[in-house]
């Protein structure tokens, strides 16, 4: 792969890999490091990239497990807390929140982190199912799984904050 | 719309189903019933403009660039003269031999042979001490890059071997 594939091919995925890092990460300064990180990598074996049949699936996998890696080496270091459960944000933080496509987000941040990721992939970047099978190594049936327990869960909670707007109005 | 409602929550329904979805959902003409779910498929408008700010590695093609440019420069000088030298040990000696040397017509060949082994060696000089700025520029960057991973971004990568590289210059 020359520069210019290597332009084309790999640097425009910058944002789709800063996204899914993100996802994993949830941390925004992190995922950026981690791009970062994997574009030098890339670079510096892109001669072998010319084997790969499909590089942006092949890419999102390598940032994946480079993101789990990240996580991995903080854990044994005991930087960062196992899982971040989604908490029910207190009255203060309703405020700060207004807008509910906000609260979806962080929803889904609370999420475990393959349902997150599989939402993402298929909502926000609009993959196909195989493809995100692959970045996974999961099989498809089981990204399926996956993917209607990531939306049916957030279904839930976005149905169990509408009853508690309405109530907090019917208070009033 | 309900249908394929819960069929999408069941994550049954195709990409382009999917994309009706949206289109429904950000058109702004939500039905009342389904007014909570217009927030999931903002959520997804939010993120999907979410982008990095990375600096783009162009420096990497760059340097490849200026490193072939030296590599190319010197090996076709290298071959020119080491074709010179073959040409000259190699041809049947007579009176008429001669050889022009800045344009002056040498007929000794012992002078032109010691002419070209002086410039093959020459070139041959420049040759390491052309690339021995490139290979401090490796090693710089590969310590700028282990720097990176651990606090720095490229940007700050990238003006420390400008900076390297305009010194060198």
């Amino acid at each position: 792969m020359d520069t210019n594939q290597f332009n084309t091919q790999i640097l425009v995925l910058s944002d789709k890999l800063f996204r899914l890092a993100k996802s994993i990460l949830r941390d925004a300064e992190a995922a950026q490091d981690a791009v970062q990180e994997l574009n030098l990598k890339l670079w510096e074996k892109r001669s072998k990239l010319d084997e790969v049949e499909n590089v942006p699936a092949f890419t999102m996998r390598a940032m994946r497990n480079l993101c789990l890696d990240t996580i991995r080496q903080q854990r044994d270091e005991d930087e960062l807390p196992a899982e971040v459960e989604f908490v029910e944000p207190n009255p203060h933080q309703q405020i700060e929140q207004k807008d509910l496509a906000t609260r979806v987000r962080k929803m889904i941040d609370g999420l475990p982190e393959l349902q997150r990721i599989i939402i993402r992939m298929r909502d926000v970047e609009g993959m196909e199912i195989t493809e995100i099978a692959y970045v996974t190594s999961l099989t498809e049936n089981a990204v399926g799984v996956n993917l209607s327990r990531a939306r049916q869960k957030i279904r839930e909670r976005i149905i169990y904050e509408q009853k508690r707007v309405e109530e907090t109005v019917w208070k009033r | 719309m309900n249908e394929l409602l819960e069929k999408y929550f069941r994550g049954e329904t195709s990409l382009a189903e999917e994309k009706e979805l949206k289109n429904y959902f950000l058109s702004g003409n939500v039905k009342s019933e389904y007014a909570p779910y217009r927030a999931l498929f903002e959520a997804f408008d939010q993120e999907k403009q979410e982008t990095a700010i990375i600096p783009q590695l162009k420096i990497l093609p760059r340097q490849r660039e200026v490193k072939h440019f030296w590599i190319k420069t010197f090996s076709y000088s290298g071959i020119a003269a080491a074709l010179v030298l073959a040409l000259w040990t190699q041809y049947p000696r007579s009176e008429r031999d001669y050889a022009i040397i800045h344009g002056r017509r040498i007929n000794d060949p012992e002078y032109a042979q010691k002419y070209a082994e002086k410039k093959m060696s020459d070139v041959n000089e420049m040759l390491q001490n052309g690339l021995k700025p490139l290979r401090d520029m490796e090693a710089l960057k590969e310590n700028l890059r282990v720097a990176a991973r651990k606090n720095g971004t490229v940007k700050d990568e990238i003006i420390e071997l400008n900076k390297t590289r305009n010194t060198n210059n």
